[in-house]
């Protein structure tokens, strides 16, 4: 097993140092295609050797899923990082997004997928595509329409590629040990399935009456009977409310910050001042 | 399905925003690149979660999303803020910091 990792890694590192970006002749399509092959020979070596102890309770039915988006959250992280337009590797990444929200949904978090798709391809992209075309407009008449240099070329790809994947290597080689859930924890499939998908709507009467306050713990709390976001809410408010606080005061400081930071003046250089 | 089948996919996005951020010049794909590699994490957080039946990963996966928003916003305003001073998106031309 660590054989085929580093092997995949060195292959995965020509791959990608192929796909970046450069002057004169772009070997894009051999990178990707060696790229693609790498993932493939990777996935047929470890689906021989799965460990069994680490087995999550996913249908054998649900695997293909995890191969799908696993494949187009790779390939379109490698697009986003070596495309040359700006708007085109913002776009990539919305892929990404998409792809990630898929596999938390293979995970049964599917309050944390829609999370993702809301917070991330609605909120953050939308303003990082924002950004591109505030900052790109007086680039574009004078360039003709040119990809700008900073754009066309890499930075010492070689240095780059190399770092990362001896980091990648040396962490597979440890997600591919034997591990050990939680004692707590089973891998029952028919308990897994009765803890993580089940759901009552009588707990909820019985929570609003005065007289039932005292069990109230006890009645709501019930691993078997709550859905994923009613889960992750009781777990963070029970467990985290600090953190949920300092959240908050983050978010709040992050608001003061940008507001500070746009609203200061800098001389253009033709003379007049540019605000927001 | 394993749990290491899915490491490696956060692990290889992880490092894929790794190589990103070092690699581009353009200021705004860097800081998409560590966006990155924030989803990386995301996706081993909720393996971790799922194998362990724990709900604090998936907790976690919430504050990660609020840094990342907070981050974004700052990180941009920045970058405005230095290509209206400077008139390009090239990091390279920040190199000495100077004046």
């Amino acid at each position: 097993m660590p054989e085929a990792i580093y092997i995949a890694s060195v292959v995965g590192a020509i791959a990608l140092y192929l796909m970046m970006p450069r002057h004169g002749y772009n070997p894009r399509t051999i990178g990707a295609l060696l790229g693609a092959f790498t993932l493939g020979g990777f996935w047929l070596v470890a689906a021989r050797q799965m460990p069994e102890a680490q087995q999550l309770g996913i249908a054998a039915s649900g695997a293909p899923y995890y191969y799908i988006f696993s494949a187009l959250a790779i390939g379109a992280a490698a697009r986003v990082i070596t495309h040359s337009k700006p708007v085109y590797a913002a776009l990539w990444f919305v892929m990404v997004v998409l792809s990630s929200a898929g596999l938390l949904m293979i995970l049964s978090a599917p309050f944390m997928a829609f999370a993702m798709v809301i917070v991330y391809a609605g909120a953050i992209l939308v303003t990082y595509l924002f950004v591109i075309m505030l900052a790109a407009q007086a680039g574009g008449p004078e360039s003709g329409g040119e990809v700008p240099e900073y754009d066309r070329v890499a930075r010492e790809p070689a240095a780059a590629v190399v770092v990362g994947f001896v980091l990648l290597a040396a962490l597979l080689s440890v997600a591919f040990l034997r591990m050990d859930p939680n004692p707590a924890a089973t891998t029952n499939l028919a308990t897994i399935r009765n803890v993580l998908t089940r759901r009552t709507a009588a707990r909820y009467e019985k929570t609003l009456a005065p007289d039932q306050w005292t069990a109230l713990e006890s009645s709501i709390l019930k691993p078997g009977e709550l859905r994923n976001s009613e889960r992750i809410g009781f777990d963070l408010f029970n467990s985290h409310p600090l953190g949920l606080e300092l959240a908050g005061v983050i978010l709040l400081v992050a608001l003061v910050g940008a507001v500070v930071i746009a609203r200061q003046q800098v001389s253009e250089p033709d003379g007049e001042d540019a605000t927001t | 399905m394993a749990l290491s089948h899915f490491l490696l996919t956060g692990a290889v996005l992880l490092v894929l925003g790794l190589i990103g951020f070092m690699t581009r010049r353009n200021l705004i794909i860097m800081f998409l690149c560590t966006e990155m590699m924030f989803q990386g994490v995301v996706i081993s957080l909720a393996g971790f979660s799922r194998f362990h039946l724990n709900d604090t990963g998936q907790t976690f996966v919430i504050f990660v999303l609020t840094i990342a928003a907070a981050e974004a916003a700052l990180a941009l305003g920045l970058i405005v803020l230095l290509f209206r001073h400077k008139q390009t998106l090239d990091a390279q031309v920040w190199a000495e910091l100077r004046g």
